[in-house]
C-alpha cells in the first residue's frame, strides 16, 4: 500500500556484526505483531540470515518467529519498529539496504478460510552510523 | 412522496492516510484542519488507523477527545472497527471470540462518542444479529460496509438485509460505500502506472478491460469474481508487467465495482451511513470515475438524512496532489448536485447532530 514508507532514511546502525535499521508499518492501519509473517534484511546485497533477525517494537526485542504467539502487540501506523541481523556492514560510504515484509491482513479472508498476505519490498541508500555513536 | 434528504457532508480522516502515516499531521492537527478547512461537520475515524491501544480507551483519552471534537465543531458519526478474525496465525476466530472482539470496540464506539460502528462483510448474519443486544445495550448503530467487489443486490448482502428484517433492530444496518457504483477506472491510477513506465497500448487494455465487465454488470457470485481478478492478472503478463497484474486486479475489481447507481435501491431503507468513496477530481472539477452527481440525487430523493463521509482513496497512488485540495473539490461537488436535486447539504453543526440523531432513532421500514 505505501512500501516507499518502510525504510526510515538514515536510520541504518552497525556494531560491525549486526545491522539494525528503522522500519514503518506499510498499511494504514495497526497490525498485530501476530500477522508479522516474514521479514527479510539485506544489506549491500548480503542477505542477513533469517535465524539471526529481531524484531524491537513497543520497548521489547523478539525473535522473528516469536512475533506469531504476540497478537496483543500493536504496531502502530506512527511507529518505527527496528529490525536487526547478522550482516557485516563496511565503514564508510553509502549502503544499499532492503527490507522485505510479509503481513497478514487479519480482516480480509480470501477463499476458504485462508488470510490475505502482502509482500512489500523497499530499498533504500543511507550512510551507516557506528552503534556505540548512535548510543551515545 | 418521500420528503427530499438532505445529508450531512463530512469526512474520514482515511482520506488522509498519506499525511498522518508520513507524520505531517497528529490526530489532533488533522481534526482542527478538517475543522478548519470546513470538511465537515461529520467526522468519521477508523479505531486501528488513529487511536493508540486500539480498543482500549482509557477515560482521560476519551474526555480529551470528546472536549477536542466539541471544540472545534465537529459531530462524531462513524467508527470504522474491524473483524480481524485472522488475528492469530493457526486458526481463526470462533464465534464466541468474535463477538467478544467486536464487543470491545462497540464499546470503544460509545465511550468517544460515535453513534455508528462500521463494520465489515467478514461478519456474517448469524454474527450481526448476535451482536444486535450489544449494539443496543451501548447505544451504537452496526452499519456493515457494502463495498466492491460486493454490491447492494449480491447474495451475500441481501442475505444480510433479510436477517434484518427479520431481527427488526434499528441497530443494524449497511454503510453504502460509492466505490461499488462507479463508472471507469479511474484516470489518475491509469497516471499513476503511466508513471511506472506501462504502456499507452497495456493502458488501454486495462480500461477496455474494465467497459467490458461494466457493460456486463457487477460479477454475479464470488467465482465470476475470480475470474474477472485472473483476467486482470494475464493482462499484465501478456504486455511483459507480471508485476502490475496483481494490482490491476485488486484495484480493477476491488475499487472500482460496476454496480448501476439504483442497485442501492435494494437496501435503500437500511442504509444508516454513506462512504462517499472517489478517486479524483479532473480539470473540470468533477469525480471522473465514479456518478457522484448521480448517487447524491439518489440520496436526496429518497430522503437520505444520515451523513455522506467524504473517502479518499486515490492516496493510494496519487502521490503528486494534495489530498486536502481533492476532498475539497468532491465536497464542492457533493453540495452543487444536492442543490441541483432540489435540496441541500448540512454543513451546521448543530443541525447535522440533531438530524444525525433522528435519522438513527428512525424505525426501519421496507
Amino acid at each position: 500500500m505505501i512500501p516507499d514508507r518502510i525504510i526510515e532514511q538514515g536510520t541504518l546502525t552497525t556494531d560491525g556484526g549486526r545491522a539494525a535499521v528503522e522500519v514503518r508499518i506499510p498499511w494504514y492501519r495497526a497490525l498485530p505483531a501476530s500477522c508479522i509473517s516474514e521479514v527479510a534484511l539485506a544489506v549491500d546485497g548480503v542477505q542477513a540470515p533469517a535465524e539471526s533477525l529481531t524484531w524491537t517494537m513497543n520497548g521489547e526485542t523478539h525473535r522473528i518467529a516469536e512475533l506469531a504467539s504476540r497478537p496483543d502487540d500493536w504496531w502502530f501506523p506512527l511507529d518505527s519498529a527496528v529490525v536487526s541481523g547478522e550482516v557485516p556492514v563496511e565503514g564508510g560510504g553509502e549502503h544499499r539496504v532492503d527490507v522485505e515484509l510479509k503481513l497478514y491482513i487479519p480482516y480480509i479472508i480470501i477463499g476458504d478460510g485462508e488470510v490475505l498476505r502482502i509482500e512489500e519490498h523497499d530499498t533504500k541508500t543511507m550512510a551507516a552510523t557506528s552503534a556505540k555513536e548512535a548510543v551515545a | 412522496m418521500t420528503t427530499l434528504g438532505s445529508p450531512i457532508q463530512g469526512v474520514t480522516l482515511y482520506s488522509f492516510t498519506r499525511a498522518f502515516h508520513g507524520r505531517e499531521y497528529d490526530l489532533e492537527g488533522l481534526i482542527r484542519k478538517v475543522a478548519a478547512e470546513g470538511y465537515g461537520p461529520g467526522l468519521e475515524i477508523i479505531g486501528f488507523s488513529s487511536f493508540r491501544g486500539f480498543p482500549e480507551i482509557d477515560d482521560a483519552f476519551a474526555g480529551w477527545f470528546r472536549d477536542l471534537v466539541a471544540e472545534v465543531g465537529l459531530v462524531t458519526t462513524s467508527l470504522a472497527i474491524n473483524a480481524d478474525i485472522g488475528i492469530h496465525r493457526d486458526r481463526l476466530l470462533n464465534q464466541d471470540e468474535l463477538i467478544e472482539y467486536m464487543r470491545r470496540q462497540i464499546e470503544a464506539a460509545a465511550k468517544l462518542g460515535f453513534p455508528i460502528a462500521r463494520v465489515q462483510i467478514s461478519i456474517e448474519p448469524d454474527s450481526m444479529e448476535r451482536l444486535a443486544p450489544i449494539a443496543e445495550q451501548h447505544g451504537v448503530t452496526l452499519a456493515l460496509e457494502v463495498h466492491a467487489d460486493q454490491y447492494a443486490s449480491h447474495p451475500r448482502i441481501l442475505a444480510l438485509r433479510d436477517r434484518y428484517e427479520q431481527v427488526g433492530s434499528p441497530y443494524l444496518g449497511f454503510t453504502a460505500d460509492w466505490g461499488a457504483t462507479t463508472v471507469g477506472f479511474a484516470p489518475s491510477l491509469i497516471e499513476a502506472y503511466r508513471r511506472r513506465g506501462a504502456s499507452e497500448e497495456l493502458l488501454a487494455e486495462v480500461v477496455d478491460l474494465w467497459n467490458e465487465f461494466y457493460e456486463a454488470g457487477p460479477p454475479a457470485d464470488q467465482a465470476d469474481h475470480g475470474q474477472r481478478f485472473g483476467r486482470f492478472i494475464a493482462l499484465g503478463a501478456q504486455n511483459g508487467r507480471p508485476d502490475l497484474g496483481v494490482d490491476f486486479g485488486i484495484n480493477g475489481t476491488g475499487l472500482f465495482g460496476p454496480a448501476r447507481v439504483d442497485d442501492w435501491l435494494e437496501i435503500m431503507p437500511w442504509i444508516r451511513h454513506v462512504h462517499g468513496k472517489f478517486f479524483g477530481i479532473d480539470e473540470r472539477g468533477e469525480e471522473p470515475s465514479v456518478p457522484v452527481r448521480d448517487l447524491i440525487r439518489l440520496l436526496v430523493e429518497q430522503g437520505y438524512t444520515g451523513a455522506i463521509s467524504t473517502e479518499y482513496e486515490g492516496w493510494h497512488w496519487n502521490y503528486w496532489q494534495s489530498p486536502f485540495e481533492i476532498v475539497a473539490g468532491e465536497q464542492a461537488v457533493q453540495r452543487s448536485a444536492a442543490e441541483a436535486a432540489g435540496s441541500r447539504m448540512i454543513t451546521d453543526p448543530a443541525e447535522a447532530r440533531a438530524q444525525l440523531a433522528a435519522h438513527l432513532a428512525q424505525p426501519v421500514h421496507s
